[in-house]
């Protein structure tokens, strides 16, 4: 079994980091949560998983608390400083509280204290990868509409702003002060390029534009 | 003596032969002067018994004490007349029975009606007074068996304490007749002599020595006689046990009957006894048995030495038996007090063991814990791609991941569960590098918390050393413990093992890149319950030392090049038949 990239086109395909300085222990995860069925990579400390190209994807990052050299504390405080959207799930020794404790404050997904079931940590993994991928796709999605809006002339914005107002198009006309059948031209455009079947579509787009639900 | 036999014999065949119409009578007598001495003697008695006895002839036999003593042996007399020393004999060993005994005469200076001896010196010896002043002269004597020419002094002498065969000078026996010994003192060849009692007289009176040139020791007058001993009953005559009842009657009463004649006269037999003191005293004759003392007489003659013999020995017995108890005991109280000690010194190393495991606890628990948890996450893992049906070629690389880790696992179990055991030590031919190897394998997980890297640099070729292997191991885990908790603060951490071959045997390194010894620390290192650590007892190195130097070899301390320590142990190289060429 290798860890390596088994990432495909999509880009919201979730990938799992898996960073402990043990080797059977880093070994034995990789093979485990691999049957979840995604990518897993694999990193013997926390130098090596930043060294490595730092992940665009979604994903999540199964990490030991206790390494030598970089702890996963630091590593995880590392990520955030770069903005990183990896949900981390902690793997931590007996009698970590303190740093468990600032893990979770860090934002960390969950912990799990070894010895730790290893279904809560499929449970835990497979959650956050879901929230990943969620996140990808809106992100995705939000990325698209926003290419979309860009592809729009400063007049069909103009048009598109008073359409999803839910204006009529002579409202809109004597609003802009241009004609009738320019509105209609600018608005067939719109509905076009933002690839809305209707107006109440393009006000959903907008509004996740503008980052409201 | 033979002479006087053959004589005799002679003289009775011829009596035989004259006297064949008419059965003999035999009677022998000792011829103490003699047999013509004898004859002439004992003639009238004869001439009596021939003329009460006339359909017998009687016949006298003089014989010497042996041939008489042979010749009642041999039954070929009747009658027999001795001296009452020899009858007592005669009659212990051959039934032989007195029936009359001499009385005496009127005419004392021939025959006296007792026994007794005179001991006779020349007349000027003022030196020889009493029977005392024998003592360590020259003195003769008829035989040693003659009674009244012998034994009778011998008596008076023993009671006096000498013994005459060994107190004097020289005792020599003339043999027969006796007037030799009479002669033998007068011609000054003995200085004293032993006479029959009244004999001196008697030839005297006979005009066979010259009157006054011979005295009597302490003479004490008797039946006209002097005579230097008490008095015996006289001679008996006596029949043997053969001799018919009839005869011997007949001849009791002719002797009875028998007038005062010539100086004899026979009356009712006489007490012997007063013979048989003499040779009880003497323990000779029928008594010599007595020279073999019975194991009552002793008892009684020396009990008081014979308790205190037997207590001496009582006592030797009881000492030996309590010097062996006490031995025994000794050797059992040292042996057990080896044992024990050797027990104690077994556990204290255990515990030291122990205590090493105890401080490497936690990094050994983690340790096994790791393979544990793998292999939780591989059976999980299996499960689910079972579950699911998918990717059976991960299945099998997980089980055969499962199996390894478990061996890993058991691994370490084995290496603690060895290291832990409680045993004596077995001092063998190793390679000193194999406990090495086995100390650093099980300090590995402690070394790595405690971010310390351990270099291992094994020497090639080492020769075989003599020591016990746990006890390698347990040093060296010591050394690597303690080097490990001296660079707690110090940066980098590094620990370095070697062993190379050095004249010495084989030399174990182990150095660290810590602080390095106070002088303090150096000056104390070795002493038991000396510690740097806050929670250590102290015991880590002088144990160590103590195992060490237990197997032959020498652990000290030194500075390292680089800073930090390193301590070094030798093992000696293996001194056996493998080493001799």
């Amino acid at each position: 079994m290798t860890c390596g990239h088994c990432g495909s086109a999509n880009p919201c395909t979730p990938v799992i980091h898996v960073v402990d300085d043990d080797e059977a222990m880093r070994h034995s995860l990789a093979f485990l949560l691999k049957s979840l069925g995604h990518p897993v990579e694999c990193y013997p400390s926390a130098e090596a998983f930043l060294l490595a190209q730092p992940p665009t994807g979604p994903g999540c990052l199964v990490l030991d608390m206790r390494m030598p050299g970089m702890s996963g504390l630091d590593l995880q405080n590392a990520l955030n400083r770069a903005g990183s959207t990896l949900g981390v799930v902690f793997i931590s020794g007996h009698g970590d509280i303190p740093m468990v404790v600032r893990a979770m404050r860090q934002g960390a997904v969950d912990f799990l204290e070894k010895p730790f079931n290893d279904q809560r940590l499929l449970d835990l993994v497979a959650e956050a990868l879901e929230r990943a991928a969620g996140a990808c796709a809106e992100a995705h999605t939000a990325r698209l509409l926003s290419q979309r809006q860009e592809s729009l002339t400063p007049r069909e914005r103009d048009v598109m702003a008073l359409v999803v107002l839910g204006k009529p198009n002579k409202v809109i006309a004597h609003e802009l002060d241009i004609s009738m059948k320019t509105v209609e031209a600018h608005r067939a455009h719109v509905m076009e390029k933002m690839e809305a079947g209707s107006v109440a579509d393009l006000t959903r787009m907008l509004m996740t534009l503008q980052g409201k639900p | 003596m033979r002479v006087l036999l053959i004589l005799s014999v002679l003289l009775g065949w011829s009596a035989v032969v004259s006297g064949a119409e008419a059965p003999s009578l035999r009677i022998g007598v000792l011829a103490f002067r003699g047999a013509e001495m004898a004859e002439s003697e004992w003639e009238p008695t004869l001439a009596y018994l021939r003329g009460q006895l006339p359909q017998r002839h009687v016949v006298i036999v003089p014989l010497d004490l042996d041939g008489l003593t042979t010749a009642v042996k041999s039954g070929s007399l009747d009658f027999v007349i001795t001296n009452p020393g020899h009858y007592v004999e005669l009659e212990a060993a051959f039934g032989v029975t007195r029936i009359a005994s001499l009385s005496g005469s009127a005419s004392a200076t021939t025959l006296p009606a007792m026994v007794g001896s005179a001991v006779v010196v020349r007349a000027e010896r003022t030196d020889l007074n009493r029977l005392s002043d024998l003592r360590g002269s020259r003195l003769a004597a008829v035989s040693p068996e003659a009674f009244g020419g012998f034994r009778v002094v011998w008596r008076e002498l023993a009671e006096i304490g000498i013994a005459p065969f060994s107190d004097t000078a020289g005792l020599q026996f003339t043999g027969f007749p006796m007037e030799a010994v009479a002669e033998a003192v007068a011609e000054g060849k003995a200085d004293a002599g032993i006479l029959r009692f009244c004999l001196l007289e008697q030839m005297e009176a006979e005009g066979r020595i010259t009157p006054g040139l011979l005295r009597v020791l302490g003479g004490i007058p008797s039946h006209g006689c002097l005579s230097s001993t008490r008095l015996y009953p006289d001679w008996p005559f006596a029949r043997l046990a053969a001799t018919p009842e009839a005869l011997a009657k007949q001849v009791a009463i002719a002797l009875l009957a028998m007038p005062e004649g010539d100086g004899y006269a026979w009356t009712v037999p006489a007490d012997y006894q007063p013979v048989h003191d003499l040779f009880r005293a003497l323990k000779i004759g029928p008594y010599a048995y007595l020279r073999h003392p019975s194991a009552r007489q002793l008892l009684r003659d020396y009990w008081p030495w014979l308790v205190m013999a037997l207590l001496g020995v009582v006592w030797w017995l009881v000492h030996v038996a309590r010097v062996e108890y006490l031995v025994r005991r000794r050797t059992a109280e040292l042996r057990s007090a080896h044992a024990e000690a050797r027990l104690r010194r077994e556990e204290m190393e255990h515990g030291a063991r122990l205590a090493l495991l105890g401080e490497m606890a936690s990094s050994l628990a983690h340790e096994i814990s790791q393979p544990l948890a793998a292999i939780a996450n591989y059976a999980s893992g299996c499960q689910r791609r079972l579950t699911s049906h998918t990717d059976p070629e991960g299945v099998t690389e997980g089980v055969g991941l499962i199996a390894a880790q478990a061996e890993r696992a058991a691994g370490i179990v084995k290496r603690i569960r060895a290291f832990a055991r409680k045993r004596s030590p077995v001092p063998q031919n190793l390679d000193a590098n194999g406990p090495l190897v086995e100390a650093v394998e099980l300090f590995q997980t402690v070394a790595a918390r405690h971010g310390v890297g351990v270099s291992l640099d094994l020497g090639q070729g080492l020769p075989p050393v003599l020591a016990d292997r746990l006890r390698i191991e347990q040093v060296v885990l010591n050394l690597l413990q303690n080097a490990a908790d001296a660079m707690s603060k110090s940066e980098p951490r590094h620990i370095a093992v070697s062993s190379s071959a050095v004249a010495e045997g084989v030399e174990i390194r182990v150095a660290d890149t810590g602080p390095g010894l106070s002088p303090e620390a150096r000056a104390r290192l070795f002493e038991p319950f000396f510690t740097t650590k806050p929670d250590g007892l102290g015991l880590g190195l002088s144990l160590s030392r103590t195992m060490i130097e237990a197997q032959g070899g020498r652990l000290w301390a030194e500075d390292a090049p680089g800073g930090g320590a390193v301590f070094r142990f030798t093992l000696p190289v293996t001194t056996g038949p493998t080493e001799i060429p």
